[in-house]
């Protein structure tokens, strides 16, 4: 008996494998237990809000697609989990070889390529072209400007998959499930939808309502809150954190932020009626609505990017320091690229918490029935919150139903953000 | 102009451009003040004199402490303190913890600058300046004095940008792969990595990182480099490597180097410091002198003591 150590090396690999070949059934199920649990709360919320839930709801029939395409409702999920299952299973010790990777994402984005069509034919639809949701017929009636729109989503969404699935197939590591997993956990829950609800404007009868223009008001509110939020948060933070002396004015400023994160959010939106309705004349526009937001969610922007300041090692600092960095070439260079995990992961909780706030634009008076969409940034617009508030406070119990399924979207997208705030953190802690 | 710029000292030539610092007699640290400078003439202090044995002829000065003191707010870390560290030698603190070592080693590039408690008086001279002096932009005095820190501590970044960074930042216009594989030769390190210079510099062993450091250190062409215990937290082989590098090293490059492990320190130092705290925690000068006669002739007693192993 000799003890060499090389002997049992092999002995290791198929123990390996085995515990690959596990994980992935494991992180399969967690898709399921995800997908089951996103149908059950659509179900219990469908319970407990309404009874009956028939209105803007259809059985699970694939209700939404169109006539002729119900096989996507099962190729769609296949398309998104071949890449990210096969080289598991299959090439249990190493990834595929990349041609073969790459056609097979290729092969499967196809279908995946049809759905990001049909989620903008279906807009279009509503809209603009009143086809019946044929691809063909859409093509060949569109404008230059909405081919293009209808081709960039198409190629958007494949792509973005195939790049998700690349970097989780070349790594094998858990978080890379997550993200078709979600997408799918959206699919699901696209499929149980009555056909328009999403691209509809709303209406006076509760079975043609649609929430689009909440939908899209919300889309508009929220990027002009983060690109007015990001910017000023992030540099206040900045400076606070390292260019600030301690003295008892820094000081001042620092608890005067953590007592605005404790503000009610109604005597922010009474902030936006005046300043931004009244003194700049923004009246109730996504102008004025943002930038409110955008006060509100400043202090927990400034906090927590603060706070990934805070945790960079100070030997970090000091190394670059060491080689005659200035203060601004140790912060461009090192501080944030390593804080910058943290920040956009506080970033995203910022939002969530903007997304979902009523008060204060119901104080600056935002509308509560809009038929159109923003168009410009002073334009009269509705969120989705707002929409929601409306349909509760009517007699009908149909619009409560209305209201259900729209904050199951909300809630939704609400979940989508805070899984991309999960995996960014998840991210910048494994790589750095 | 509030700040005074360093000249920019080419590797090659550097040697011609540093300025020469007399040292006619041992304990008169500084020769007579130029226009414009200020720097006192050291008063020996009978309770705080050290013992300063004689240097040799032909040795050069790169720094000269003069009546070096720093304070963390009210507490003082170090009193005053006058040495000298030779050119092109290395030059051991040694002292038990917290004897004042990394703190005064740190005021030699400014960097307690960053400490906001902390408070630095005296003279340190380098060549013409006056490195203390609230003229001397502390970034300039950084790239002509590198450093080294107790912990690894390379940048979460690849090999190649580890060692690029400080030349880059730095306004270096030649040859960037050249002045890589220089540093990393010069470190030691390149046989070891030459083919995965993307690979991040946290992937590399305890002692590997160490040399990337020293890498990244003389890459940016300094005149001293300073190491804070560089091998303490190496494994013995790993720190042979670090000691035979600073030997290496010190043909182009004033080293001085903090340890408390007293073999080191007769290994790899020509000369040494020997520093101790009283009573109220405040690091003195006990001894300063060639390595060999402090390890073989000292005259304090304390230092005897410490030698022996009489202290921890
Ligand atoms: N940043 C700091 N703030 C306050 N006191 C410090 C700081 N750094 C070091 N000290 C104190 O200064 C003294 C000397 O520390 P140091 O220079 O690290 O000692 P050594 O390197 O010799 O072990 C110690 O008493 C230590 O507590
Ligand atoms: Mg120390």
């Amino acid at each position: 008996m000799s003890f060499t150590t090389r002997g049992t090396a092999p002995a290791f690999r198929p123990r390996l494998a085995l515990r690959r070949l596990f994980s992935s059934t494991f992180l399969l199920g967690c898709f399921i237990a995800i997908c089951v649990g996103v149908v059950l709360l659509g179900a219990l919320v469908i319970e407990v809000v309404v009874d009956g839930g028939s209105v803007p709801f259809a059985p699970p029939s694939a209700a939404s697609l169109p006539d002729g395409m119900g096989w996507l409702a099962w190729a769609f999920p296949i398309a998104v989990l071949t890449p990210f299952l096969l080289p598991r299973l299959a090439h249990r010790r190493s990834e595929l070889a990349p041609p073969a990777f790459a056609a097979l994402c290729v092969l499967s984005a196809l279908p995946a390529a049809i759905f990001g069509h049909l989620i903008y034919v279906g807009f279009e639809d509503a809209y603009y072209v009143k086809t019946g949701g044929h691809i063909f017929d859409l093509l060949s009636e569109a404008t230059a400007w909405q081919t293009f729109r209808i081709v960039l989503v198409g190629l958007l969404l494949p792509g973005g998959l195939l790049a998700v699935a690349w970097r989780g197939a070349r790594r094998l590591r858990s978080p890379s499930l997550v993200w078709p997993a979600v997408i799918l956990a959206a699919w699901g829950f696209y499929l149980f939808l009555e056909p328009g609800f999403l691209s509809s404007p709303p209406s006076q009868s509760p079975d043609r309502i649609g929430i689009f223009p909440a939908l899209v008001g919300t889309l508009y509110m929220m990027t002009i809150t983060a690109a007015a939020a990001f910017p000023l948060g992030i540099g206040a933070a900045i400076y606070l954190e390292e260019y600030a002396r301690r003295n008892w004015f820094s000081r001042f400023i620092q608890v005067n932020i953590a007592n605005l994160a404790g503000v009610p959010s109604i005597v922010y939106g009474l902030l936006g009626l005046q300043l931004f309705v009244r003194v700049l004349e923004f009246d109730r526009s996504v102008l004025a609505g943002a930038l409110t937001m955008a006060l509100l969610v400043m202090p927990i922007i400034i906090v927590s990017a603060q706070e990934s300041l805070r945790a960079v090692p100070p030997s970090m600092r000091e190394a670059a320091y060491a080689v005659g960095a200035t203060r601004w070439q140790v912060i461009r260079h090192h501080v944030l690229p390593y804080a910058f995990g943290g920040m956009l992961t506080g970033n995203i909780l910022a939002m969530s918490r903007a997304i979902g706030e009523t008060a204060p634009l119901i104080a600056m008076g935002a509308l509560t029935f809009i038929a159109f969409l923003p168009d410009t940034p002073t334009d009269d617009f509705t969120v989705l919150p707002i929409q929601i508030f409306n349909w509760v406070t009517r007699p009908q119990s149909a619009f409560h139903e209305v209201a259900a399924s729209t904050i199951l979207i909300l809630l939704l997208i609400l979940l989508l953000m805070n899984s991309a705030a999960i995996i960014m953190r998840h991210r910048s802690r494994t790589e750095w | 102009m509030s700040q005074q710029p360093l000249a920019p000292a080419a590797l090659d030539d550097a040697a011609s451009q540093r300025s020469q610092v007399a040292s006619d007699a041992v304990g008169a640290v500084i020769e007579a003040p130029r226009p414009g400078q200020t720097i006192e003439a050291v008063h020996l202090d009978p309770t705080r004199s050290a013992v300063r044995h004689e240097l040799p002829e032909d040795v050069e000065l790169a720094l000269a402490l003069n009546n070096v003191s720093v304070f963390y707010g009210a507490f003082q870390a170090v009193d005053r303190i006058s040495l000298q560290i030779p050119r092109n030698r290395v030059t051991a603190l040694i002292g038990p913890s917290g004897c004042g070592k990394s703190t005064l080693l740190r005021c030699l590039n400014r960097m307690n600058d960053l400490i906001p408690s902390a408070r630095v008086e005296g003279h340190i001279r380098f060549g013409e300046l006056d490195l203390l002096s609230p003229k001397i932009d502390a970034v300039d005095v950084r790239r002509r004095i590198g450093m080294v820190f107790q912990k690894p501590n390379p940048f979460p970044k690849s090999i190649y940008e580890n060692v690029a960074f400080g030349a880059r930042i730095n306004g270096y216009s030649g040859d960037m792969d050249r002045l890589v594989e220089d540093a990393l030769r010069r470190a030691a390190l390149w046989d070891e990595v030459r083919d995965d210079l993307g690979k991040s510099g946290l992937a590399l062993s305890g002692g590997q990182q160490q040399r990337l450091c020293i890498a990244r250190a003389i890459a940016v062409q300094p005149e001293v480099i300073l190491m804070d215990e560089p091998a303490s937290a190496l494994d013995p082989v790993a720190t042979l490597k670090i000691e035979d590098l600073m030997r290496e090293l010190a043909e182009d490059y004033t080293i001085v180097v903090v340890t408390h492990n007293m073999q080191q320190a007769g290994r790899v130092s020509d000369f040494t410091a020997f520093l101790l705290a009283g009573e109220e925690r405040t690091g003195r000068l006990v001894e300063f002198g060639p390595t060999t006669e402090i390890f073989t002739n000292p005259t304090d007693p304390r230092t005897e003591d410490y030698i022996t192993g009489r202290y921890g």
